[in-house]
């Protein structure tokens, strides 16, 4: 059975585990190296050479072709960008007029970005590669063990069979693996590569291009320079950031208890029917709802309407909360803001209330029972009983629920866009609004700007701090595990 | 309940007057949640085409805009965007299932050595939200020329689902591990097992994962935005058709219209929803437990 250690107490423990699987896998390496015969050996340089050995022919064809398909990569593919990663190109796209044809062409340009995206790609290749290669020695080491022993060594068909039955895994795990790495792991190592490059408006492949630029990039997001703005409002977004991730999780978390607790205590008649009417506002699409809700509380909406009529208006007017003759419920800072965390909450709350549902329903009933019998009241019931069972069960889930807050990209997005204009020049200046997101931002500087160096930085950062806050949290966590056990 | 009739009527009457107070509190919320969906469903049937800023309710009841919704015109290609939605949800959904059930099969029965290592790179590689690889997962399909093609979303949407194989491994660890030696004896292979064992016992499981990645291309809207982006109608799916409505030229002809589209997308994925609920919550919970 699987231990019940939660998800953060074993990214502890990740980075440990990695390396000596790393360790481990050089040592075996090692060994098969210097232990085996001179086929082993030969292996390094032919990949079919142990297996000939051992008289699995069709393998050693097949470890040949593989080999002799990465020669082929490295040659015809690889080579013809991995030597311009060091510049990311040369040549600038231009028309000639050829005299042969009488046409202006397009010379033989150099396009940056298929140079680092295909110098990163081959780079992958070859580390798989190598791997595979090391892996093959060892194999090589194995099969010349069980020669010497005297064992059966497998013809092509077992091993076949085996990727059926010991080594289903690998069968199983090959392509989902592929698809990670493709769609995960190269785009998230290019995005840490562009954010070091020029790669801007001015700097758009093909008909430009792009090169190294260092840590210029770090330096405008973080030092002064002309392109300050760029810090300034890199700290205003990041603070908001923070407050909307903080008050977005919290208020939909406790929301989510008191509402699970009021619609399963013994009091509510027709449980399910209330249940169906909170759960029908998550089943609508949030594009819907929240373009919905933008409509809703427009500058010309329904809501300013209704406001108007009862007099709400002209009373904040007189009160001096606002200036103009409408209530600017998501195009002012300040008002965007709370409305936003407002109408997160109205679409967090149903969530999070099936999720205390369904965590509460295990809560272990004695406890309860002899807390009432000791006449707690509710409140007491609650503190003491109720939220230490559910910040032990959910607690690792708050953390993440931060960092999806964190990257919202929803909720703003589509209530603002097109909504919000910001009226602050340094704002302004580098594409942002007082009530982005990180994300939504990137997202606005990629999209309509094409600032890809600046997006890339920003994406780095977010990473940054979600892992620090991850962290932090998971040391919260693993200490109140710890004195769970302990008690 | 039985204790309150031992007690004397006085208390008989507080207790009605609490549970009021109670109902009355909560039907109050459900009140307030409600709105907006009731909002949606009432302008969908008005006979103004535009924003309806004065009432809440329209001043005019009509179903037209539905009729109008279903047959297309330069701008709503509606019906088109529901094919496209429904072709790229079919293919996620096969795809993903796919690859969690396989990942989770291979994390949960299965003992080899890379095993626990390729857990922790799990762990660490769903730190990193989605949203951020976006840019360069966004090139990538472009120098391919995947973009504004439904192949390209659907990889996008299904490729690295094979990370979200939590939920599904908690499943497969409660399926009795005797059952499995058993199959072994009588000389099951895994391949076997997996099919005529494990799956059979996990149809629950298999619900929530079919209706859970089908649900992806309905609710999404970031990825499908950024990857049609070339503004060719035909290719929309409901998503970005319907955001398109509602740009500043073209709301006032067409908002209740996305009303309409709304209702109409809301319907078949509310069903799914209350189908997967009682999984959703196991789901999120358990995942939180077992990590």
């Amino acid at each position: 059975m699987e231990e019940k250690s939660n998800g953060f107490a074993r990214i502890g423990s990740a980075f440990s585990g990695f390396l000596a699987g790393i360790v481990q896998f050089f040592s075996e390496f090692g060994t098969a190296l210097a232990g085996g015969d001179a086929f082993v050996k030969l292996s390094l340089i032919w990949w079919g050479a142990g297996h000939f050995r051992r008289k699995q022919y069709v393998k050693a064809l097949l470890m040949t072709l593989l080999e002799v398909g990465i020669i082929l990569f490295t040659f015809n593919f690889a080579m013809s960008y991995v030597p311009k990663f060091g510049t990311l190109g040369t040549v600038q796209a231009e028309q000639v007029f050829n005299i042969q044809t009488m046409q202006s062409e397009w010379n033989d340009y150099d396009n940056s970005f298929m140079i680092l995206l295909f110098s990163l790609f081959s780079f992958v290749v070859w580390a798989a590669s190598v791997v595979v290669c090391m892996r093959n020695v060892v194999n090589a080491y194995r099969l010349q063990m069980e020669a010497q022993q005297g064992h059966h060594i497998n013809s092509f068909v077992e091993d076949v069979r085996e990727y059926l039955d010991k080594k289903f895994h690998i069968t199983l795990l090959t392509l989902p693996t592929l698809g990670i790495v493709i769609f995960t792991l190269i785009p998230m190592l290019l995005l840490i590569l562009v954010a070091f490059t020029n790669y801007d408006q001015q700097h758009m492949p093909p008909t430009n291009l792009f090169t190294w630029v260092g840590f210029s990039n770090f330096v405008s997001l973080f030092g002064g320079g002309i392109t300050s703005t760029f810090g300034y409002a890199f700290v205003r977004v990041l603070g908001w950031t923070i407050v909307w991730s903080f008050f977005a999780t919290l208020t939909t978390y406790f929301g989510g208890i008191l509402m699970s607790l009021l619609l399963n205590s013994k009091l509510t008649r027709c449980t399910r029917l209330w249940r169906t009417m909170l759960v029908v506002t998550i089943a609508v699409p949030q594009f819907v709802s929240l373009l919905l809700m933008r409509n809703f509380f427009a500058n010309t909406g329904i809501m300013n309407t209704i406001c108007a009529n009862i007099g709400l208006t002209d009373f904040l007017r007189k009160i001096g909360l606002i200036s103009t003759s409408y209530i600017p419920f998501l195009s002012a800072p300040i008002w965007a803001h709370v409305m936003i965390i407002l109408i997160n909450i109205w679409v967090g709350i149903p969530y999070q209330m099936l999720i205390a549902t369904g965590v509460l329903m295990n809560l272990p009933t004695d406890q309860l029972e002899s807390a009432r019998m000791d006449g707690a009241n509710p409140f007491q019931v609650f503190k003491s009983i109720t939220m230490p069972y559910m910040l032990q069960v959910t607690g690792p889930a708050l953390v993440t629920d931060f960092v999806k807050n964190f990257n919202n990209f929803n909720v703003i997005y589509l209530l603002t866009q097109d909504v919000y204009v910001t009226t602050n020049q340094f704002m302004a200046n580098s594409q942002a609004k007082e009530v982005d997101l990180l994300v939504t931002w990137l997202f606005t500087l990629t999209q309509d700007y094409y600032n890809y160096k600046m997006a890339s930085v920003i994406g780095i950062m977010v990473f940054v701090v979600c892992a620090i806050f991850t962290l932090i949290g998971f040391n919260f966590m693993i200490r109140g595990d710890k004195e769970g056990t302990y008690q | 309940m039985t204790q309150s009739k031992l007690q004397p009527a006085v208390h008989l009457g507080k207790r009605n007057t609490k549970i009021i107070l109670h109902n009355a509190l909560i039907a109050f919320l459900c009140f307030v949640w409600i709105i907006p969906i009731v909002w949606l469903v009432c302008t969908s049937f008005s006979a103004y085409p535009g924003k309806n800023t004065s009432t809440f309710f329209p001043e005019e009841w009509s179903a037209i805009h539905y009729v109008k919704l279903l047959t297309p015109d330069t701008v709503n290609q509606f019906p088109t965007w529901f094919m496209n939605t429904f072709k790229i949800a079919c293919w996620t959904c096969v795809i993903s299932t796919l690859f969690v059930l396989m990942v989770a099969y291979a994390m949960s029965v299965m003992r080899f050595p890379a095993r626990k290592g390729l857990m922790n790179l799990a762990v660490l590689l769903n730190l990193f939200p989605g949203m951020l690889s976006m840019i360069a997962v966004y090139f990538t399909l472009k120098t391919f020329g995947l973009t504004n093609s439904h192949i390209g979303l659907i990889l996008v949407y299904s490729a690295s689902s094979g990370l979200g194989y939590l939920i599904a491994k908690g499943f497969f660890d409660t399926v009795p591990r005797s059952l499995c030696e058993a199959a072994r004896l009588d000389g099951c292979n895994e391949a076997m097992i997996f099919w005529k064992i494990v799956l059979p016992t996990s149809k629950p499981i298999i619900v929530y994962t079919v209706i859970s990645s089908f649900l992806v291309p309905w609710m999404d809207f970031v990825y499908a935005k950024m990857i049609l982006n070339a503004g060719i109608s035909a290719n929309y799916t409901v998503a970005v058709g319907l955001y398109k409505m509602l740009e500043k030229s073209l709301i006032n002809t067409y908002f209740t219209q996305f009303c309409c589209g709304g209702v109409l997308v809301s319907i078949p994925i509310s069903i799914l929803f209350f189908i997967m609920q009682k999984f959703y919550v196991e789901g999120v919970t358990n995942g939180a437990v077992k990590g």
